[in-house]
């Protein structure tokens, strides 16, 4: 351990380790092509210090981190400079590379469930990745479960144990423990907590600000979520579409975006504390890097573009000290820009009118038991909800708490194995009961969203076919069907000219709104919305829940939205309930459920939300100059 | 896993009667009197009938004369043969071992060349030599035994005279070169099947983020593609090697008789072509018992490969 | 100010898989080409009788007369490759058509529906794990007598449990998908769901598996008349020939060669076309 602590001593001067100067970053394509994945991309880190790289999907962030350790899949080549220790990194051949990775610069992956060898047990993988070697079994197997309890695990078992039998939680702390055997320098972290539950999000990034701060180590963490970035980053890289658009440190970005893309993007993603006036979207989709090639890459979309947007990339300029932007309006449209934000982060009280008509949806002590093997899985237990005409009612939880099997039971995918479902009238506890005329009636006041856009439109029939089948499904005499099916269109605000389409040609948001089309063709009363944005981007999930607020308006439609993103919850339902292990453990008008929670889960819940305060991670940060606060408590995290 | 191998013998018990209550009904499915097929070409007197009905129990209830007949069969006594009226069972140990022989030979060589091969391919992927494996594999999928013998005779045994043309050899090492050809012509089909999973297999793997991340860590090169990238290759890869087993079943029947060799495969053709029923019944029993067995050996591999199955059905 | 604003641009498409294979593709439609001209007017191509013996000139070496010389009874082995083709080709088609036929529909049926179908159907596949179809056909057409057609028939009914397994997986990835809930939840009828929505997205594997299928009934069958059980003697039939072949290589070895790279080069070409079909189809219409 004595190298360490020398390196340690050495760090503590925190002058610059890592710089990134004009990455390239193109595809090689069979025909010889260069396909763009990330232009011009500048970074630099210092020792204690944490940069974020911020972008949507299509950014090229993960690109970027791949570039920096040198793990480009092979069709893809850098071009530039990362400089560290003197060397250029991009130069260097694979074998030295191997003296780089691992034990100079620091990678964990996304996925914890893929990123642990299936057959390797965990003490295992510890252990090869260390450098020390020639210890007995003993004392190999007391350095994992030193380096476990580093990363929060405290039982010794888990050493013994394959990846398979850890939750996602344990695997991505083991994954963070083989990262760091050889103390590196730097760590890259790509969007570590994505692929777990929101409540393990925060320990985990937790757990890795304050290894930071005990090892004096840079991070570069990538992310999608500006406001985790906020809550544990120095400074922030703003990408889009393969280039840099703003770089700032986080208090002054998250005060003042001084770039369309970031404000929008800020202002886009809807904070869990209050309900906005209105969700700012920002209208169409990601480009790729060379559609954008030759004109400031966020132009089309951008609401202030103007001719000199377009003319040539704009350069990424020093506009205050200590900030660059890439807009070359900034000057002209920055007072607009605060114009605009105070006026949509202005808050609305949400007029709390319970409505007093009568249920057309009633839930009364639900149970479903699924029978596996011989295993029984209780996925909902003594549920009971309500919901009106012309309401909006959230229903809140993470990944296994049984909301989406309640979902799927009121539209007749699931039967209830006990508990009365009255839905208009009709009892629905069991589709397999009832009549068509019945079924009919009920598949005319619930219709549902999925969410995953990608696979809910059959990819062989066109838009136009999809629709058509959905009216003629529910009255097989209509006429017109065709007007008809451009009406839905014109109501999710798509062209007509979509219609002959294939989804293979829309992207991710129009899918979505096709998906509501289709359920909307049904002319139901109730929309249930099953994570209906969470498969988006952050740019386009306002769009979608833009177009739910205003169906909801203009159709009278009442809407179940399921989620596991209070943010959402805040901005888009009167009413909430919050279920946990197929539980209903709290319940009540959204506003005060979120800002008076009484249920220890719900709090948890509240408490997971990335926020750009100090103290969501508790821990410290740094400010301003980059250098960094030593911090007063225990550096070691606490949380299990 | 005791118990799980446990409960696949019962079923592979339940299986093998279920075959052999097709085999035995062969008998009354065969065209022409049951009599008339057991004399084959021994002449057709009273006598002969009246001998014939007692030891088959042709009197007696469909059912019966299975039980019978099974109670038999299970200590391996499967009556005489119609051709030669020796003991079927003598016919068959004595031939077994040859098939044996020459499919164990063959199996090695399919690993051997499939799994090989299938990894250069799979490692120098998108360059002449993954091309010209490849290609090589797809004639040798379409290269049924009988084709393959035959052209593997002409040139090695006739033109370059490097191996004899047919028969069995007698001594280890003279068997061993008498059965190279065979096994060959034998093992290409199957080789060819494993090598183009190995290389997908392989694929797979390589793009998985674990491996990514093992290199993200900086481990050796070899650790990463022997523990990494192998070591999950070989999971899909034993459970194709376990479908082989049945295939090289059944390619040996052809081997066997291009190369005249004196095994099993050749004794069930010669049965089936002189419709020497009991014989049939017999050679037929033994080699799906043989296939069975060899699937439940196959599905064990995979059980110890894989911890995720065996833990996996434990911790549930 | 958004005049700037355009729709949204499909995502990156994969590129396919082109040129190189092109060429040998088209070689492959070229052999089935051949070979089925052949079976369906061989006695008009064919320069001599296949059946005519001649003694006089039996097992003679390749000439002008016999462009692949003549077989131990004086027969034209050039002539009787082509009528061959009729066997090689009638066959494998009845049973790649039939069990592709059979095969997707309880498939769709056992992969959609599940429940009782669906465990019969996998225990029958099982079962056909255990005994090789090889081995069955054997040991059948051994005690009923064998016979071309009875062969084909066998082996058709050998077939269909793995045609159906086939599509049953295909079937299985996507039924659970959103589009074939979203379909039940908007009340599409279950035999309209499996017919247009699951059907056309499982076609590529069941349309590209016939191919196979066809490749592999076209060698086992061969094989069956190599063991003297399928095509009866004297019949122009590659694997006959082959059989017939194997104790004059030494005098004339085309007679037994030519038959066999018939047999490898249609069986190759199927492969191939078959490969080829699934990238073509999948490319089309897949999701993402």
């Amino acid at each position: 351990m004595s190298s360490r602590a020398a390196k340690v001593a050495v760090r503590e001067a925190a002058t610059t380790v890592l710089t990134v100067d004009q990455l390239h970053i193109d595809r090689l394509r069979s025909n010889r092509q260069a396909q763009t994945i990330v232009s011009s991309f500048s970074l630099s880190v210092a020792a204690g210090e944490t940069v974020a790289i911020v972008g949507e999907s299509g950014s090229g962030k993960s690109m970027t981190a791949r570039a920096i350790t040198g793990l480009l899949p092979p069709a893809l080549v850098a071009k530039g400079e990362v400089s560290y220790g003197g060397r250029n990194l991009l130069s260097l051949k694979e074998r030295e590379w191997r003296r780089i990775r691992g034990r100079e610069i620091g990678l964990v992956l996304q996925d914890p469930f893929t990123m642990l060898n299936p057959v390797m047990r965990c003490g295992r993988i510890l252990e090869e990745s260390t450098l020390e070697r020639g210890l007995s079994r003993k004392a190999r197997r007391t350095a994992a479960i030193a380096r476990l309890s580093e990363v929060g695990i405290h039982d010794p078992s888990v050493v013994e144990r394959y990846p398979f039998e850890l939750s996602g939680g344990m695997r991505q702390r083991v994954a963070i423990a083989a990262a760091l055997a050889r103390d590196p320098t730097v760590l890259i972290a790509d969007e570590p907590s994505t692929a777990l539950d929101v409540t393990t999000q925060r320990e985990i990034l937790s757990l890795i600000k304050s290894i930071q701060i005990a090892r004096n180590m840079a991070l570069i963490l990538i992310t999608h979520d500006l406001r985790v970035a906020f809550g544990m980053c120095d400074r922030i890289y703003v990408l889009y579409a393969g280039s840099l658009v703003e770089t700032a440190p986080s208090a002054a970005l998250e005060s003042e975006p001084l770039h369309p893309y970031s404000h929008g993007l800020l202002l886009s993603e809807p904070p869990a504390d209050y309900r906005m006036r209105e969700l700012l979207t920002i209208p169409g989709a990601v480009p790729s890097p060379d559609e954008v090639a030759d004109s400031c890459s966020f132009a089309p979309r951008c609401r202030w573009a103007a001719a000199a947007c377009v003319q040539a990339k704009p350069p990424l300029e020093q506009v205050v000290p200590e900030r660059l932007s890439a807009c070359v309006r900034l000057h002209d449209i920055r007072g607009e820009m605060a114009a605009v934000r105070d006026r949509a982060t202005g808050e609305v009280h949400a007029a709390v009118a319970i409505s007093d008509e009568p249920s057309l949806i009633r839930v009364e002590n639900i149970h479903k038991v699924f029978r596996r093997g011989n295993r029984r899985v209780v996925a909902l237990e003594d549920v009971s909800i309500v919901i009106r005409p012309n309401e909006s009612v959230g229903l809140v939880g993470e990944s296994g708490s049984g909301k989406t099997t309640l979902a799927r039971m009121l539209v007749g995918l699931e039967a209830a194995t006990s508990g009365e479902i009255i839905i208009d009238g009709v009892s629905a506890s069991n589709w397999a009961d009832l009549t068509q005329k019945q079924k009919r009636r009920l598949r005319d006041s619930v219709q549902i969203v999925f969410q995953d856009p990608y696979s809910s439109l059959n990819p062989t029939l066109s838009i136009g076919a999809t629709l058509n089948e959905a009216i003629t499904t529910r009255d097989p005499r209509a006429r017109n069907v065709s007007a008809r099916a451009a009406e839905l269109l014109d109501a999710v605000g798509l062209p007509a000219a979509y219609a002959r389409r294939k989804p293979a040609a829309l992207s991710g948001g129009e899918r979505q709104r096709i998906a509501i089309a289709r359920a909307l063709a049904a002319n139901p009363r109730i929309l249930i919305c099953d994570e209906p944005v969470s498969a988006l981007d952050m740019s386009v999930q306002a769009q979608v829940l833009n177009l739910l607020s205003t169906l909801k308006r203009t159709h009278g439609l009442g809407l179940l939205f399921i989620t596991h993103d209070l943010a959402i919850v805040r901005q888009m339902t009167d009413r909430l309930y919050v279920i946990y292990r197929g539980r209903i453990v709290e319940s009540g008008t959204t506003a005060a459920v979120l800002d008076s929670p009484t249920d220890p889960y719900t709090i948890k819940l509240m408490a997971s939300i990335p926020r750009a305060d100090v103290g969501w991670l508790e821990s410290t940060r740094t400010i301003g100059t980059g250098l960094p606060q030593v911090s007063a408590h225990s550096a070691r995290s606490t949380s299990r | 896993m005791i118990y799980y191998a446990l409960r696949r013998l019962a079923v592979l018990a339940i299986l093998l009667v279920g075959v052999s209550f097709a085999a035995f009904s062969l008998l009354a499915l065969a065209p022409g009197d049951p009599v008339g097929i057991l004399l084959g070409d021994a002449p057709r007197t009273p006598a002969t009938v009246r001998a014939l009905r007692h030891e088959y129990h042709l009197d007696k209830p469909f059912l019966t004369q299975y039980w019978l007949w099974a109670r038999q069969a299970v200590q391996l006594n499967f009556g005489r043969s119609v051709q030669t009226s020796l003991p079927v069972r003598d016919s068959i140990t004595a031939r077994l071992p040859t098939s044996l022989f020459l499919g164990g030979y063959a199996f090695i060589l399919t690993l051997v060349f499939g799994v090989g091969l299938g990894t250069v391919a799979a490692l120098r992927r998108q360059t002449a030599t993954d091309r010209v494996i490849v290609g090589g594999a797809i004639i040798g999928l379409s290269t049924p035994a009988f084709v393959s013998g035959v052209f593997l005779v002409y040139v090695f045994a006739i033109v370059l005279h490097w191996f004899p043309v047919f028969g069995k050899g007698s001594g280890f090492l003279d068997e061993l070169q008498h059965l190279t050809l065979p096994a060959c012509s034998l093992a290409l089909i199957a080789s060819a099947y494993v090598l183009k999973h190995t290389r997908a297999a392989l694929f797979a793997v390589v793009d998985q983020d674990y491996v990514t991340f093992a290199r993200a860590r900086g481990l050796p090169y070899r650790r990463i593609l022997f523990v990494y990238i192998l070591r999950n290759a070989l999971i899909p890869v034993v459970t194709i090697s376990g479908l082989m087993l049945a295939f090289l079943i059944t390619g040996a029947v052809l081997v066997e008789v291009t190369f005249n060799l004196p095994g099993i495969g050749q004794l069930l053709v010669q049965s089936a072509t002189t419709k020497d029923l009991p014989m049939i019944q017999g050679v037929t029993i033994v080699v799906a018992a043989v296939i069975m067995l060899s699937n439940l050996l196959a599905d064990i591999a995979y059980e110890a490969v894989d911890p995720r199955i065996h833990l996996g059905r434990r911790s549930k | 100010m958004t005049e700037f604003a355009h729709a949204a641009e499909p995502p990156t498409t994969r590129t396919r898989r082109r040129g190189r294979l092109g060429v040998i593709v088209i070689f492959a439609f070229g052999v089935v080409g051949a070979v089925t001209v052949m079976a369906i007017c061989g006695s008009l191509i064919a320069p001599d009788d296949p059946h005519a013996q001649n003694l006089a000139v039996s097992l003679a070496k390749p000439s002008h007369a016999h462009w692949l010389g003549t077989d131990s009874l004086g027969r034209d082995i050039f002539s009787r490759i082509i009528a061959g083709a009729r066997t090689a080709f009638l066959g494998p088609l009845v049973i790649a058509a039939g069990s592709m036929v059979a095969g997707n529909a309880l498939g769709l049926f056992a992969g959609y529906r599940g429940g009782r179908v669906d465990s019969f159907i996998m225990r029958w596949v099982d079962l056909m794990w255990a005994v090789p179809s090889l081995v069955v056909i054997i040991v059948v057409a051994g005690a009923v007598g064998g016979g071309y057609w009875l062969a084909v028939l066998l082996l058709l009914v050998l077939t269909i449990p793995f045609d159906t397994r086939v599509v049953r997986g295909a079937v299985l990835e996507q039924t659970p998908r959103p589009y074939v809930e979203a379909a039940k939840t908007i009340g599409v009828a279950d035999a309209r769901i499996m017919w247009k929505h699951i059907w056309p997205n499982v076609a590529p594997v069941a349309i590209a598996n016939s191919f196979l299928v066809f490749a592999g009934a076209l060698v086992t069958l061969s094989g069956l008349s190599f063991l003297g059980l399928g095509a009866p003697p004297g019949t122009p039939d590659w694997g006959l020939m082959l059989a017939e072949g194997q104790t004059l290589l030494f005098a004339n070895p085309v007679a037994t060669l030519a038959p066999g790279a018939m047999i490898v080069i249609t069986a190759v070409s199927m492969n191939l076309i078959g490969d080829w079909t699934y990238e073509q189809l999948a490319g089309r219409g897949a999701e993402r």
